[in-house]
């Protein structure tokens, strides 16, 4: 990995910097328990909460949650960004549609999906469906759409049919573009996950910090932000990122 | 035997995009390239010759006019025409021999057939040994040689080829010429050359078809008398059947050129 190879102490020495003055700042303000626990009271207080199996039950919630979703996102979006990118006068039709809504994040939507399917399960799935679906549909159709003429042409007088084109030339071309589309839409997916379980989880982190906050569990409601943090960077470093950069490398797409 | 390749009477007008104003790109064009006939266009740029070619392929659809290959009129495109186009065109996520098989892939033909006639082609155009590279770690020239190769291993009755060497240094284009030659004795393919330069259209045509400027017409034809295997350039320079046709083109060119810069 990249980090430990150049850079590694430099990092920690910078971690090590910010829990410092975390805790220089916690221990200067009144009632820190409530308004700013120190790292080390967070970690405490995480004590309670992994021995109870507390927190990888909430963890495993919310991952489960976001993966589900965003597997429907792929699975709806992909095809969806490919078929709008075959005709020109319906991808420019589409075009400033899929934009209008990919700029409604899913926190913005979620008041209106409360009213529809109340604090349930279903409401928290629609928000993470929505939120990766635009932004992966918008990357796809983006990519297929900037795939050169030449190559599409090329393909026709080989006798190539409709769906060979798609499949030899248009996907293939559009392969960055939909990693790219892929990433971003899980990254909103996970931010709305932590919405969604706020309002109507039941569990999961989100649901963690806002039941934390209303007990005035300030530590745990740090531990959750905490988490969240991590486990993204997490997925972000050892999921989406290496298939990302392993896509657009091995079909050659990368300028030298 | 009747000609492979017919034009008659084509004309070809485009609406320009942003005027709305008619681009009368083709006027009246009659040609045809017989069996086995190298031909090669040459003509000012913007006379028209992509239009041609375009029309040809069946990637532009004509109204004015008819073309025909092998007898048959022209309403798409189609294996039958095989194209070259100028750079650009070869898949970037396939290797050398799958971009060169993508013809038979798409032609149904059985993947043991189809690689033995993929190292024929390979070997033919001079790529042993890169078969499995892809096109980001060719040169330009290699990556052309890729794409003949292509075209040429689809089997099409004509090849059509738009400016080919045009993007490759100086050097290589003299090898890919008369590599090319070599292919034509080889294969005897029908071929239509578009070119820009003169020395190119006298070395590899049988026939050259000068087009006018802008609305493009055929505005002569020039017949280049040197057998095949006479074609190499160390032996041609001095050869009075190439130095006299391709004089002949030049001034046709010149005459276009200059009247354009008055
Ligand atoms: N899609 C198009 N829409 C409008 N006009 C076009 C279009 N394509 C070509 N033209 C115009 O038609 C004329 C002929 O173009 P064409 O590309 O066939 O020329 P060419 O002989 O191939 O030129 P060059 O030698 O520079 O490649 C040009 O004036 C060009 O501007
Ligand atoms: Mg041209």
């Amino acid at each position: 990995m990249s980090f430990i190879k150049g850079g590694g102490i430099e990092l920690v020495l910078l971690i090590v910097g910010i829990l410092a003055l975390w805790s220089v700042l916690s221990q200067n303000i009144p009632n820190p328990s409530r308004y700013l626990p120190s790292p080390v009271s967070v970690v405490l207080s995480s004590y309670d909460v992994i021995w109870k199996g507390l927190l990888p039950n909430y963890i495993g919630q919310t991952l489960w949650r976001l993966v589900i979703g965003s597997a429907i996102g792929l699975l709806l979006g992909i095809p969806f960004g490919i078929a709008l990118g075959l005709n020109r006068t319906v991808s420019d039709m589409f075009y400033p549609i899929m934009n209008f809504f990919q700029s409604i994040s899913g926190i913005a939507i979620l008041p209106i999906i409360v009213v529809w399917w109340g604090n349930s399960e279903k409401t928290v799935f629609v928000v993470i469906l929505y939120t990766c679906f635009f932004p992966i549909a918008f990357n796809v159709l983006t990519g297929v759409r900037s795939t050169p003429m030449i190559l599409v042409n090329a393909l026709r007088t080989l006798g190539a049919s409709r769906l060979r084109i798609v499949k030899d030339v248009l996907i293939p071309s559009a392969m960055p573009h939909i990693a790219t589309g892929a990433r971003l839409g899980i990254g909103y997916a996970w931010r709305a996950v932590i919405a969604g379980e706020m309002l109507a989880g039941r569990r999961g982190l989100g649901w963690m910090i806002f039941t934390a906050q209303d007990a005035d569990l300030t530590a745990q409601v740090i531990l959750g932000m905490v988490m969240i943090g991590v486990i993204w960077i997490m997925i972000d470093r050892f999921a989406l990122r290496p298939i990302e950069a392993d896509t657009i490398q091995r079909w050659g797409l990368v300028q030298r | 035997m009747p000609a492979k390749l017919v034009v008659d009477r084509l004309s070809h007008h485009y609406p320009d995009e942003y005027t709305g104003e008619d681009v009368h790109a083709l006027d009246q064009v009659s040609l045809s390239v017989e069996d086995g006939e190298f031909s090669a266009v040459v003509g000012p740029s913007g006379c028209g010759k992509t239009t041609l070619l375009n029309i040809l392929a069946g990637l532009l659809p004509h109204t004015e006019g008819s073309v025909q290959v092998d007898g048959r009129e022209v309403g798409g495109p189609g294996p039958d025409r095989g194209v070259v186009f100028q750079e650009h065109a070869i898949l970037p996520w396939r290797t050398v021999a799958r971009n060169i098989g993508h013809g038979l892939e798409i032609q149904g033909i059985a993947r043991s057939e189809r690689e033995q006639r993929v190292q024929e082609f390979v070997d033919l155009v001079g790529l042993s040994g890169f078969e499995d590279r892809y096109p980001h770690e060719l040169s330009g020239g290699m990556k052309q040689r890729c794409a003949l190769a292509r075209t040429l291993c689809a089997n099409p009755v004509v090849m059509l080829m738009d400016e080919p060497f045009a993007a490759v240094d100086a050097q290589t284009r003299i090898t890919l010429q008369e590599e090319l030659n070599r292919i034509a004795i080889a294969t005897r393919k029908t071929i239509l050359f578009i070119t820009h330069n003169v020395d190119e259209a006298a070395f590899l045509g049988d026939r050259c078809f000068i087009f006018s400027r802008r609305p493009g017409k055929l505005k002569a034809t020039v017949k280049i008398d040197v057998p095949r295997e006479k074609r190499i350039w160390k032996d041609l320079l001095s050869e009075k059947s190439y130095t006299d046709p391709r004089d002949e083109i030049l001034r046709l060119v010149r005459e276009e050129v200059f009247d354009d810069e008055e």
